[in-house]
């Protein structure tokens, strides 16, 4: 048996090793690694959804305006911009919420609805769009004023 | 004696051996993975008007810090000697201007709105060595902020372009999450939720009442780079040959 001597040595410092390796190692891997999954794709510390899925949402749907903007969610509901969100316009309802008006974006520039309706190439061919303000104001027969934009023509949530 | 030594050191080894593989595999034979990919994401290239709201919102509901972007949307101008130009100012965060250039030069001019694909077999998930980013059991690919290193080779891996990592802020990679936050929640993608013209559509692909149901049985579809193998979740109508 005494040829087995350093056999026995060599299993007793591996298994120093191993005791080493898992303590260290189940120090270091957070408690929920891998309770979601194995391996393949879904290896991962499983409190983490949770964490991610508590961020609060910041925009909300058209719908949550229409109790306290009735009437203005009445036209728009029936108007050309039906499609057009009240937030694509006026900025996520979260920031109204919080620090009331100040942070709601009300913009009656050309550029603000250039965005969408200046003419180009790119867009489908049926999306109403126009070349620039001045000439679309000449076609329609009437010169440009000062401080004259869209909304002077159009009501913002309910175009023709 | 000699052969008590052979037969002791074959057994053992044998012991060992064992034991070494049954460590290295017990994650595999246990708990198999429940994953499976739950949702879908449509972008219909044909309704798409490239107001750049999409990409504004998610900016706004992220905290995407400066430079960089989620979602954004590319405009292809290809012109009549075949030369094909791709730009996307802002990744059309204040949306398109009107190209200066003589007119009729442009056969054909398009947009393509571009996100994370969310595939169902991500590189970007495979070569995360610390497994800081991931699949959800819906199919969400994520990061974990907490658990990243920020070594970047997530954002190499990706075909698509679509990772990329704050080294001015956090210092972790990061990228779009399909709204996670949202979707949890019964809301849109926040993208989705904004689209003035239905270009960008979202759901749960089992559910009849979903708006990408039907379309993902009705229409042709494409996805963008078929040839890596990732396998995406966003699926496209309308692509012409020149996007990639
Ligand atoms: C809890 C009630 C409430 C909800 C919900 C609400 N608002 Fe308001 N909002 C107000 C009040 C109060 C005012 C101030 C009214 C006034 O000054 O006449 C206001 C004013 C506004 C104004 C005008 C700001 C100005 O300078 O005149 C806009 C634009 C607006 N809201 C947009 C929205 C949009 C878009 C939503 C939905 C995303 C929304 N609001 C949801 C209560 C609400
Ligand atoms: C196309 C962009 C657009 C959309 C969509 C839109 N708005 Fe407006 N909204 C405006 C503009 C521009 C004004 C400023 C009008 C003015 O001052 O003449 C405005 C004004 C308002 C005001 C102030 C009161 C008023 O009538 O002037 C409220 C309240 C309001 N919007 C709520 C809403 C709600 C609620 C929705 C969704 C149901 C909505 N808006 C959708 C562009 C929009
Ligand atoms: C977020 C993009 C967006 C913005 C900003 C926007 N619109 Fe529109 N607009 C649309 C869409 C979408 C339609 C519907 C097009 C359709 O029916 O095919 C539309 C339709 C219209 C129409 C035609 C309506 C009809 O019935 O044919 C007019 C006029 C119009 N908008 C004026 C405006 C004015 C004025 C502003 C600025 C206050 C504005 N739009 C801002 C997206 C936008
Ligand atoms: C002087 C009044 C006036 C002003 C200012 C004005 N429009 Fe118009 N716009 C009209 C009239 C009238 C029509 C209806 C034309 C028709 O039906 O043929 C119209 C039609 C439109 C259409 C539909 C075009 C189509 O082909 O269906 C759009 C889009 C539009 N306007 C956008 C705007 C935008 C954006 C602005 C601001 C840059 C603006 N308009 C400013 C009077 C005006």
């Amino acid at each position: 048996m005494k040829h087995c001597n350093h056999i026995i040595r060599f299993i007793v410092v591996f298994i120093f090793i191993g005791i080493g390796f898992f303590a260290v190692r189940s120090y270091l891997v957070p408690d929920s690694f891998g309770i979601y999954g194995s391996y393949s794709y879904g290896f991962h510390r499983g409190d983490s959804d949770a964490e991610q899925a508590s961020i609060p949402a910041l925009y909300q749907e058209s719908e949550s305006c229409k109790e306290c903007h009735e009437a203005v969610y009445r036209t728009w509901s029936n108007g050309g911009h039906a499609g057009v969100t009240c937030e694509a316009c006026h900025g996520p309802w979260q920031a109204h919420n919080e620090n009331t008006l100040d942070t709601v974006v009300k913009d009656t520039s050309v550029e603000g609805c250039m965005v969408c309706h200046v003419t180009l190439q790119a867009r489908p061919a049926g999306f109403p769009q126009i070349d620039d303000f001045a000439s679309h104001v000449k076609e329609q027969g009437e010169e440009v004023q000062q401080d004259m934009d869209c909304t002077f023509c159009h009501e913002p949530h309910e175009p023709k | 004696m000699n052969q008590d030594r052979r037969t002791f050191l074959k057994k053992s080894s044998l012991t060992l051996a064992g034991s070494g593989l049954y460590i290295a595999l017990f994650p595999m034979i246990s708990g198999a993975s429940a994953k499976q990919q739950l949702y879908a994401y449509i972008v219909d290239t044909e309704k798409c008007i490239g107001c750049g709201k999409c990409a504004a919102a998610c900016k706004k509901e992220n905290k995407v810090p400066d430079g960089y972007y989620r979602t954004w949307v590319e405009r292809y101008s290809i012109m009549k000697d075949g030369e094909v130009i791709v730009d996307s100012p802002k990744g059309a965060v204040d949306g398109f201007k009107p190209v200066k250039m003589e007119k009729g030069k442009i056969e054909k001019s398009f947009f393509v709105p571009k996100l994370c694909n969310h595939c169902a077999s991500p590189n970007c998930v495979q070569v995360c060595p610390v497994g800081a980013t991931y699949v959800t059991k819906e199919g969400f690919v994520l990061v974990d902020e907490k658990h990243c290193v920020g070594c970047s080779y997530c954002v190499q891996a990706c075909p698509y372009g679509a990772r990329y990592v704050d080294h001015f802020g956090s210092g972790v990679a990061d990228k779009c999450t399909w709204c996670y936050h949202r979707v949890t929640k019964g809301l849109q993608p926040a993208c989705v939720n904004i689209c003035p013209s239905d270009a960008r559509l979202f759901g749960r692909i089992d559910d009849p009442k979903s708006s990408v149901h039907s379309i993902l049985k009705e229409k042709r579809l494409q996805i963008l780079k078929p040839e890596t193998g990732n396998n995406p979740m966003v699926f496209y109508v309308g692509l012409d040959k020149e996007v990639r």
